[in-house]
């Protein structure tokens, strides 16, 4: 009986000194003092929930718009030849399986750096808007974009990549901005609001595969602190 | 007086002298200036300010920083706060800016202490601002695209400074533009709202004296959403009778969040909600189903919403939206009970049946129809009569038996189970025991103990108890297993209840057991009427009526009697309310009590109206103890008056009635041998003989006779003495007659007897009529009609008889005897007989008498004795009567004749002898 007793007491003995050493332990588990990595998780969730919401949003906004232009920008099967000079709009058109191949770094500067020059063209627009109504959604869609930009560069800085320079000179027709381009016809910078709208929306929509893509890899907070802690 | 020009001189000079000085340097110039200019003063700092002359104005005259003289407003600053840094420089020193206001001035004190002010500046005194505290943001969804942002801070003390708040906001890299405060200094709204990114946000308060920020908070906004609720919610209902589905719009965009809701319902005639497990409805849905209600049921609903992760607040309660489940069988029977009434004959009953109806929680739908079927219990047990009915109750003419009745209620979607009653419950089973009803929780609670464990169900009727109106009988039916129940039902307080409970058991019925109780009492509504029944000396007995049900307001506990005498103290008795009437004892005789009585209940008493009563001054039977007594000494005393009388009679009749000499005792004897009558002699000789006669008359009577005779009689002797004279010529004429006329004389009075007098010749006679009338009226009559002669006829015809007897008997005896001896009848007869005996010669003497009569008929009518007159009338009306009418003819033609006859027949002897006895006198 007595046996019995102290051998249980040793058992207990060992799993105390087991839970002590964990504990010792715990302040070296990466998962535990790597606030980034967790913040990183946060961060491409709040990115992809904004470029859903923006893609919703723009989707009234470009209704809205469109109509705002009027035929035949607003007809829906109107679907109108790239012209060179949209090539000044940074394109979404970019091979899938290109994009693909791309790592996050590299997805993440390109999102960052096209919705940049977004940004800076749909605020040029912006200002030319005469309907007061369509200006304030503009603006306030600007607002949300400028979100995103900074929301992609807080997912960046948190998975430790060094921001792009803003005014990339890859493509020179960028850095002259919008105001340097605007045409003086009126037809033709329809057309270029009109292509605006299209590559924001394809933009939003292929950002929005990413960062889900890339949440998936990112997983959140309570996840990993599990994975680390099987490690140790 | 030279100093006195000098100075004016000076002033004079100094005006100039600046206002040279004035023009010269432009428009203003003035003597000097104060640093700092227009300083803004944290309150409670020090301060200190310079007050710098310009050195063109010292030029001007003999003037010195240490003339500078510093006001606060128009009050001097004391001079140790002064300080002269040389002599175009003074300074003043504050320790505490709290005293300062506006303005401060710095002055000079020229020659000829003439004030003048250098300058002024204006000082703000107030406080940096404090540090913003507990920003707290929300947003607030104010339509479907449309969010504000508010924020509140607690903006700290008041700084008494024009202070700037700011709520600065920023993303990581991002400054945002800052929202300004509309007319408040702690909240600000902005419609600026974007989502997903997260926002840093701050308050800045700012003013003269400084600047301040509040801690920052860090916040996607999305994450403080406060969405709109759902809305066009929809209630509808499914087949399945306990389940109805919701359905809504939400009014946030699922890109914008997801949503959880919670939904509430309750029953539409509850006010208590219900709550859908949170669980169930954590998942962005725009429908619901609600499961385990009540069949037939409305049932309200309503929902809210917040963001899916539980970040951000919930939203308002949707509107209201109401839904009624679908029907389902009733899912009870209904309560059955019944009333038997017994009349004509014991053999045929009229059974009320009556069921309550369902509560709509178990007819879960509209009940269209009851069926009611009664089955006798025999064994012949013939197929039950069903009977479809619409309202609660069914009357049954049933024959004496026992009975199975059934009921069950019918909806659309079926029938209910049914309800079991007998009829009639044999009433042998136990009853229950210990029945109890008091009022609780404002309810009349009844309870009992349970007789054995097979009872079913009980049934509780009760009705209302009044003189005014029937038991109108009201019940319910409990569960088997309770054992106390509140009355449901319109129970009113005052009023008295009589609750009866049946047990029911699967065979049979127990004894009803009665009680009753008031759910609230009261003082009665008034007391009884008191009233004596008897009062004695010292005793009342009260009695009242019980006071009537409806008037009681409750169980009377107790009565109790006040009573009182006018100014003494009231005495108070409890008398038990079963009583009617009540002794008062010891109460004070011949006194004026006051009596009135309360009832009391539990809640108190009520006094009915006063009553008085005198207590008697006499008790029971006192009366006859006083004056039994007395009329017993009363007839003592008067009978012992008697006997004394009795014993005494010789004495009293010596007194009353004075000795009469009896006439016919011989006083003639007495007095005819002293004066022997010649005129009588011969006569006497004729009638009686010799010897005889004066044997008869004895000495001893004389004696007695003197001594009898009144004064009285004296004095009549006296006067008819002298009348005797003026009459004495005929009465000797008519003396025969005067046998007749004497005795009329003694019925008239003694003054008219004067008459009479006149015409008796008997001296005698006259004394004895005179006497006797005096004292023997009734007699006299008798007497007198009787007198006549028959004594002496008597006398003549049986001498020794008559004188025999009056020998023996005292002389008033004698006369006594005369007296009693002259029967109508027998002067009468004697009469008749005497007439007879002298028809041939007593015509005459009859005439005579007649004459006689009718002179002293005259004579008393001359004296005027009227009713007299009758009488004598009378008399002799009945002497003619027994004559014959021819001797009145007679008696009328010759009566004046008669009255000069001198010569007497013999036969008239007694007149003779009577004249002799008159001679005397």
């Amino acid at each position: 009986m007595l046996y019995v007793a102290g051998e249980i007491s040793g058992d207990s003995w060992g799993i105390f000194a087991f839970l002590c050493a964990a504990f010792w332990n715990l302040p070296a588990v990466p998962a535990l003092n790597s606030t980034e990595e967790v913040g990183a998780g946060q961060s491409i969730q709040k990115t992809y929930d904004l470029t859903r919401y923006l893609e919703h949003q723009l989707r009234t906004l470009a209704g809205t718009y469109l109509n705002y232009l009027g035929p035949p920008f607003n007809e829906p099967d109107f679907n109108p030849p790239r012209m060179t000079r949209a090539e000044m709009v940074p394109s979404a058109t970019v091979d899938f399986e290109l994009w693909r191949s791309l790592n996050d770094n590299a997805r993440l500067a390109a999102n960052y750096r096209a919705y940049t020059h977004l940004l800076c063209y749909l605020r040029g627009m912006d200002g030319q808007v005469a309907k007061a109504e369509l200006r304030k959604n503009l603006g306030h869609f600007c607002t949300s974009l400028q979100g995103l930009v900074v929301s992609i560069a807080s997912v960046m800085s948190s998975l430790g990549y060094p921001l792009p320079s803003p005014l990339g000179s890859a493509d020179p027709t960028w850095a002259r901005g919008p105001g340097a381009t605007s045409p003086h016809n009126n037809f033709l910078k329809k057309m270029d609001d009109f292509w605006l709208l299209k590559e924001l929306q394809t933009w939003l929509w292929r950002s929005a595969k990413d960062f889900n893509r890339l949440k998936k890899k990112v997983p959140p907070a309570a996840v990993m602190l599990r994975l680390e802690a099987r490690d140790f | 007086m030279s100093s006195g020009r000098s100075w004016v001189i000076n002033a004079l000079y100094i005006l100039l002298s600046i206002f040279s000085f004035g023009v010269s340097g432009g428009l203003v110039q003035s003597c000097g200036y104060i640093i700092p200019e227009s300083p803004v003063l944290t309150r409670g700092s020090s301060f200190t300010a310079l007050c710098i002359l310009n050195e063109s104005c010292l030029d001007l005259g003999n003037i010195h920083a240490n003339q500078i003289i510093w006001r606060i407003k128009s009050s001097v600053v004391p001079k140790e706060q002064y300080h002269v840094i040389n002599r175009t420089v003074s300074s003043v020193t504050f320790n505490d800016t709290s005293i300062l206001a506006t303005p401060l001035t710095c002055n000079i004190l020229a020659d000829g202490q003439i004030e003048q002010n250098i300058y002024g500046i204006a000082v703000t005194v107030g406080l940096p601002p404090e540090k913003p505290e507990n920003l707290s943001c929300i947003v607030n969804q104010m339509s479907k695209s449309k969010f504000i942002m508010t924020c509140t801070w607690n903006p700290g003390r008041d700084t008494f400074l024009a202070t700037d708040f700011r709520l600065k906001s920023q993303w990581p890299q991002e400054t945002l533009p800052d929202c300004m405060p509309q007319g408040v200094n702690n909240s600000c709204n902005t419609s600026n709202v974007q989502f997903f990114v997260n926002l840093e946000v701050w308050v800045e308060a700012k003013n003269a004296l400084g600047k301040a920020e509040s801690e920052p908070i860090d916040f996607d906004p999305v994450d403080i959403v406060k969405p709109l609720p759902p809305h066009n919610l929809i209630v509808s209902s499914e087949d399945l009778p306990t389940v109805l589905k919701l359905s809504w719009d939400n009014q946030i965009e699922t890109f914008e969040m997801e949503l959880k809701f919670n939904i509430r319902y309750r029953m539409s005639d509850s006010p208590d909600w219900m709550e859908v497990p949170p669980e169930d409805t954590e998942s962005h849905r725009t429908s619901f189903t609600v499961q385990s209600l009540k069949p037939y049921t409305k049932y309200v609903f309503s929902l809210r919403c917040m963001k899916k992760d539980g970040m951000g607040f919930w939203s308002d309660w949707s509107k209201e939206k109401s839904g009624v489940t679908s029907e389902a069988k009733p899912s009870k029977g209904p309560a059955l009970w019944r009333k038997i009434d017994m009349f004509h004959s014991p053999n045929f009953w009229a059974v009320h049946l009556i069921w309550k109806k369902l509560d709509p929680s178990e007819a879960n739908g509209i009940i269209l129809r009851y069926e009611v079927t009664v089955r006798a219990r025999s064994r012949l047990s013939p197929s039950p009569a069903t009977y479809n009915v619409n309202s609660t109750n069914l009357t049954l003419n049933l024959t004496n038996g026992t009975y199975e009745v059934t009921v069950t209620a019918h909806n659309k979607i079926g029938g209910s189970p049914p309800s079991f009653l007998l009829i009639p419950a044999s009433n042998s089973k136990a009853p229950v025991k210990d029945l109890k009803a008091f009022p609780k929780d404002g309810k009349l609670w009844v309870e009992w103990k349970v007789p054995n464990n097979n009872v079913v169900k009980y049934v509780i009727e009760w009705c209302v108890v009044s003189d005014s109106s029937d038991c109108t009988t009201e019940w319910q039916q409990e569960l088997g297993t309770s054992q106390g129940t509140f009355l449901k039902g319109n129970i009113k307080p005052f009023k008295c209840y009589l609750i009866t409970v049946h047990p029911l058991y699967n065979n049979g019925q127990g004894n009803g057991q009665s009680t009753k109780a008031y759910l609230q009492q009261s003082m009665p509504a008034k007391g009884p009427t008191v009233q004596t029944k008897k009062v004695g000396k010292a005793e009342a007995v009260l009695t009242w009526k019980p006071l009537r049900v409806d008037e009681q307001n409750g169980f009377i506990r107790y009565y109790t009697i006040l009573y009182r005498t006018i100014g003494g103290n009231e005495t108070a008795v409890n008398v038990d309310p079963s009583k009617t009437d009540y002794t008062l004892s010891s109460l004070s005789s011949d006194t004026l009590y006051m009596v009135k009585m309360k009832a009391y209940t539990d809640e108190g008493g009520t006094s009915g109206p006063e009553f008085t009563f005198t207590t008697q001054r006499f008790g029971k039977g006192e009366i006859e103890a006083i004056v039994v007594p007395v009329c017993l000494a009363f007839l003592l005393t008067i009978l012992l008056g008697v006997l004394f009388c009795f014993n005494k009679r010789d004495l009293i009749k010596k007194h009353i009635w004075p000795n009469v000499p009896d006439p016919s005792k011989s006083n003639i004897a007495q007095w005819s041998p002293q004066t022997p009558t010649k005129h009588n002699f011969s006569s006497k000789d004729q009638i009686y003989p010799e010897g005889s006669f004066t044997d008869v008359s004895v000495v001893e009577i004389e004696a007695d006779d003197k001594k009898s005779f009144s004064d009285q009689d004296l004095k009549h002797f006296n006067l008819l003495k002298k009348e005797k004279s003026t009459s004495e010529g005929h009465s000797s004429g008519i003396g025969g007659s005067s046998c007749m006329s004497s005795p009329r004389q003694s019925v008239s009075d003694s003054d008219e007897s004067e008459t009479a007098q006149n015409t008796s010749s008997t001296v005698q006679y006259s004394t004895v009529i005179l006497n006797g009338y005096r004292d023997q009226i009734p007699s006299v009559q008798v007497f007198s009609r009787s007198e006549s002669t028959q004594p002496l006829l008597d006398s003549e015809e049986k001498p020794e008889d008559n004188s025999g007897g009056c020998d023996s008997a005292t002389p008033r005896q004698q006369y006594f005897k005369q007296n009693c001896s002259q029967d109508e009848t027998n002067t009468d007869g004697s009469h008749f007989e005497r007439a007879k005996q002298v028809t041939p010669p007593i015509n005459e003497e009859d005439l005579v008498g007649l004459a006689q009569l009718q002179i002293s008929d005259h004579s008393l009518q001359q004296c005027g004795s009227g009713p007299e007159q009758n009488k004598h009338e009378s008399a002799l009306s009945d002497v003619l009567s027994s004559s014959t009418e021819g001797q009145i003819l007679r008696l009328e033609t010759m009566g004046i004749n008669t009255a000069t006859v001198d010569e007497i027949p013999k036969s008239y002897m007694p007149q003779t002898v009577r004249q002799g006895g008159y001679m005397p006198q």
